[in-house]
């Protein structure tokens, strides 16, 4: 049956001129469609990767003490004021060759590009996750902050059971808006070979010469993928509204 | 009296208040000098390397500026036909913002270079059409789009009162449009254009990818070439601090700018 409806899609395709005839070979179809998922597997990934590193930067720069913030913000704006590709370069032709220098050899080297494209996005994201929290904790009214030390929670429950919640609902907006980003920016695990739709597609391009083709499915599976993250958004503020708190 | 006295006493930890940016740009040089004084022999190779590296950020600089330059003037244009009360206007614009906006810049990029052909006939005389220029089309595709967003959230941001007003001083909708509210529309305009600069700067490193000689690309064929390891850390720094010391100074000014215009 399903045989039959891509084959039925395929005839549809070429009587407007567009060549889908890839999907009929099981090899390439079979590679396509890993594509899809390593692209939705590493944005899930990253997000959840780059939300933790947001967390601890936004606790590091919110924390008061000078020797804490101050590395913290350096951080933070080197991440934001150099491009993601330059930053993916860094770690995989540098770090990774300082790396594998290290353990003797590329054979005993665990971290893959793959690992790579994780940890350098989420650095890079949850530098922009840090500043939505903050601005997310600075946004706690400061009434809420000191009658809660009057009532004799400590710094740490301060944090933990009214600024961090309600930081988190104010920044909900900025947070999501990143996270579109991440699921843009693992085509740049690409650039290192990471075999994500995009190089799939590529791949497949470069032997059947099918560009636009494959273009409007690389449009169709980011448009799918970022139109789920900002539903989730938008079903999650929803979700969290507290009257009288953020609109 | 208090507030004389409140002016004189400063707390001391904020003696040195110098700007970030003077801060940062005297970190990075420090840094550098430490390199140049124990790494002499590589960065003496980095140094035969620079004319190279610069003719790449010529062209980063090149395309960024080609690429805002069209973004803005299609960006202005799809965020006024936004706001068109007409549906068959408005709809396509929105749809148009929706898709280069959700797009990858990557993918965009692959798209304009593969798609587009290398030369364009015009007439009997055929125009090359670059690898680099296509890029920059690649760019300014998802910059027309935020621009969009930018022109048509601070036309929004103006009080329905003063078009109500225009109105009633005989202005057409266009007339309001050039002569009351755009003119107001610019400062909150900038600060978020200042920051689609600083980001298409950063996407400019994309142009690698499709085999356009930029700073990042001559970095990677200088580290290929002289294959040494103290050589390659140094050359990828070397690009990761001239990209910071392009866009950090944009950044600073867009937050002051953001800092100044709040309330306003």
């Amino acid at each position: 049956m399903p045989e039959s409806w891509l084959r039925a899609f395929i005839a549809a395709g070429r009587t407007v001129g567009l060549n889908y005839a890839f999907l009929l070979d099981a090899r390439e179809r079979a590679s396509w469609l890993r594509g899809i998922a390593l692209t939705a597997e590493l944005s899930v990934l990253t997000i959840l990767c780059s939300l933790l590193v947001g967390i601890a930067l936004a606790g590091l720069l919110t924390s008061g003490r000078p020797w804490l913030a101050r590395p913290a913000r350096a951080f933070v704006e080197l991440m934001r004021n150099t491009p993601t590709l330059v930053q993916i370069y860094c770690a995989f032709f540098v770090l990774n060759m300082l790396l594998n220098q290290l353990v003797g050899g590329a054979q005993n080297n665990p971290l893959t590009a793959y690992a790579w494209a994780v940890i350098v996005l989420s650095t890079h994201y949850g530098a922009y996750h840090a500043e939505a929290l903050r601005a997310g904790i600075e946004a706690v009214p400061r009434a809420m902050r000191e009658s809660a030390i009057s009532l004799g929670f400590s710094r740490r429950e301060l944090l933990a059971h009214v600024e961090l919640p309600l930081a988190f609902r104010f920044a909900l907006p900025s947070l999501f808006n990143n996270f579109v980003d991440v699921v843009k920016s693992t085509t740049l695990a690409s650039a290192i070979a990471v075999g994500e739709v995009t190089y799939a597609s590529l791949m497949i391009w470069v032997e059947r010469d099918n560009v636009l083709e494959m273009m409007i499915l690389i449009f169709l599976v980011y448009g799918v993928l970022t139109l789920l993250v900002s539903r989730l958004g938008i079903l999650l503020e929803n979700r969290l509204r507290m009257p009288g708190y953020g609109h | 009296m208090a507030t004389e006295q409140s002016m004189t006493v400063k707390a001391p930890w904020s003696a040195p208040s110098l700007p970030p940016t003077v801060l940062w740009f005297g970190v990075v040089a420090l840094a550098w000098a430490a390199l140049a004084h124990f790494q002499r022999e590589t960065v003496a190779i980095l140094w035969q390397w620079m004319p190279h590296l610069a003719a790449g950020l010529r062209m980063n600089v090149l395309i960024s500026a080609l690429a805002i330059a069209i973004g803005t003037l299609l960006g202005a244009i799809v965020g006024a036909l936004e706001l068109s009360h007409r549906r068959w206007v408005g709809a396509p614009a929105r749809g148009y913002v929706q898709v280069f906006r959700n797009t990858p810049v990557l993918v965009l990029i692959f798209f304009t270079t593969y798609v587009f052909p290398f030369e364009i006939r015009l007439g009997s005389l055929y125009l090359a059409f670059p690898d680099w220029i296509k890029a920059t089309l690649g760019l300014a595709l998802p910059a027309s789009a935020h621009v969009a967003e930018i022109f048509r959230g601070a036309i929004l941001s103006i009080t329905s009162a003063q078009w109500d007003a225009s109105a009633s001083l005989g202005f057409g909708r266009s007339q309001t449009l050039r002569w009351v509210i755009l003119p107001q529309c610019v400062k909150r305009v900038l600060p978020p254009w200042m920051n689609l600069y600083a980001m298409i700067t950063m996407s400019t490193t994309l142009a690698s990818l499709v085999g356009v000689t930029e700073l990042l690309e001559s970095a990677k064929n200088a580290s290929n070439t002289v294959n040494r390891t103290d050589f390659t850390v140094l050359i990828y720094l070397a690009v990761l601090t001239l990209f910071f010391l392009y866009c950090y100074p944009i950044t600073r000014f867009t937050t002051r700018l953001e800092r100044k215009y709040a309330f306003h």
